[in-house]
């Protein structure tokens, strides 16, 4: 918490830290606009605003370059240490996750834009039921971002096994739809990439979690167990 | 999910446990050193084992003590009047300041350099060979190759080799810093204590002696001074930060420039207002 509400004798360092958090936010903001409209293109069979999804994913690919940049920049300059340098390397991965969440955004539109008939209206129903919880969870784990919340983290961390279990129980069912017809599985394939995607996402705000208890703890977590991570 | 606790979790390889060094590791044991000049207190009730063979770092800010502590490592406080000092600093088991304990001898064995390079005005040689001499050695080839490897040792053999016995005033800054430390090698003392070693050099000339303490550690137990953070963290294996006359942190440098444990450290390291 420290790096991000105490202040740096030089007002300069302060100032790019800020810029550079501010950035972030606003990448969040973009990466969660981008997935919000993709699922409710796809809810709404609303092809103008699945294009709008699509062209609007220059902004975060732009801010990740951006950001990229800028931490670059306060390295070579600044050479942070501690909470500073943490903070830095969570930033540069927190983007890399995030431009990977606004192109599987992407993913999702486009199924919108696949001619998809009445007939598949209820599994595109079962595909924003798990499109809003996933989305809940980006919101909730730029939440704990923003307030390098470690609890929150945590707990998020470990609520990624619903969407898991909810994305398993999808492909079942799609299976399904598969084996009773098999000319639907052109259909029932770019719904199963949509949900792919969004099981991707979970995971990617998982990450997002672990870079957020690396920031505040000083821990690696990844690849670790949920015990490890709850000893903390 | 592996099973296998990744290296991330695990401590880092090099990492020792300081308060638990074992009698062969440790270069200097000091135990509840007190320092007054006059009524005031410049160190208070150190206590931290430094190990052998590695480079440990003092960082802090002015006046938090960290000169005074190297400088009594080989007694040269001794030279000021009304400096009083209690507690312990054992090489081998033994209190340096002891009663008994020749100074000279410490001093042989416990090395130091200085912010600004202090050639005496002689040859290149005959600052090598300078505290040799006053050890009684007289053996001309003994000494010819006690200056081959000491300034082999202190990366200036190449530079100077053709020149051994021109005067050490006409070296450069880097250079002259570079002798004074094979003058101080040049005696096979255990430890070095650098205080500032390259705070008057540039940069090209520090990281040539930044460089040197890398390789020096394989035969001497380094600690240095520094006010440069980066140099620090750069060089050293352990750090210890002090502020106001006190040890507050005493950790490997990895963990202590990524991960500090107190709050004072984080503050300093990273620049804010205590």
């Amino acid at each position: 918490m420290n790096s991000l509400n105490s202040r740096h004798i030089s007002g300069q360092f302060n100032e790019d830290l800020e810029r550079v958090i501010n950035l972030v936010m606003q990448m969040g903001g973009i990466v969660e606009k981008q997935l919000n409209d993709a699922l409710t293109s796809v809810s709404e069979a609303d092809e103008v605003l699945a294009k709008i999804v699509l062209r609007n994913d220059y902004q975060v690919n732009n801010l990740e370059v951006t950001i990229d940049d800028e931490c670059t920049r306060i390295i070579a300059k600044r050479q942070p240490a501690a909470g500073d340098l943490r903070l830095i390397m969570a930033i540069i991965k927190t983007i890399a996750d995030l431009e990977r969440i606004g192109d599987e955004a992407t993913k999702i539109a486009k199924v919108t834009l696949e001619s998809l008939t009445n007939k598949h209206k209820d599994l595109l129903l079962n595909l924003d039921n798990l499109g809003r919880r996933v989305l809940e969870g980006l919101q909730d784990t730029l939440d704990a971002f923003t307030r390098m919340d470690v609890d929150d983290a945590i707990a998020l961390h470990k609520s990624d096994v619903k969407i898991d279990r909810e994305y398993e129980a999808l492909m079942r069912q799609l299976m399904t739809y598969m084996m009773e017809d098999p000319r639907s599985i052109p259909q029932v394939m770019s719904v199963i990439w949509s949900a792919r995607a969004l099981e991707r996402i979970g995971d990617r705000c998982q990450n997002i979690c672990e870079y957020i208890i690396y920031f505040v703890k000083g821990k690696d977590v990844r690849h670790t167990t949920a015990e490890d991570i709850e000893k903390l | 999910m592996i099973s296998v606790k990744p290296k991330a979790l695990a401590d880092s390889p090099n990492k020792m446990d300081l308060e638990n060094l074992s009698p062969e590791q440790i270069a200097l044991d000091i135990k509840g050193l007190n320092l007054f000049y006059g009524d005031k207190q410049a160190l208070q009730n150190i206590t931290m084992s430094i190990p052998k063979g590695q480079v440990t770092a003092f960082i802090g800010p002015s006046g938090c003590g960290k000169s005074t502590l190297l400088r009594c490592i080989n007694r040269m406080n001794d030279l000021v009047d009304i400096c009083k000092i209690t507690g312990e600093i054992n090489l081998h088991g033994e209190n340096i300041y002891d009663r008994h304990i020749d100074v000279a001898e410490l001093r042989r064995k416990v090395g130091m350099v200085f912010q600004r390079p202090n050639p005496f005005p002689k040859s290149i040689y005959e600052n090598v060979v300078y505290g040799l001499r006053i050890m009684g050695e007289k053996n001309r080839r003994a000494l010819d190759e006690a200056v081959e490897t000491a300034l082999k040792s202190a990366a200036l053999w190449n530079e100077v080799k053709d020149r051994l016995h021109e005067s050490a005033l006409g070296l450069s800054g880097g250079q002259q810093q570079r002798l004074v430390i094979a003058r101080a090698i040049a005696i096979k003392p255990e430890v070095l204590l650098l205080d500032e070693p390259t705070s008057a050099l540039d940069p090209i000339s520090t990281l040539v002696i930044e460089e040197l303490i890398n390789d020096l550690k394989k035969q001497f137990t380094v600690v240095i001074v520094t006010h440069n953070m980066q140099q620090a963290a750069r060089v050293s294996d352990q750090t210890a930060f002090m502020y106001m006359g006190d040890l507050i942190e005493y950790s490997d440098t990895n963990t202590l420039f990524t991960m500090p444990n107190k709050k004072k450290t984080e503050d300093y390291i990273t620049g804010r207002y205590g």
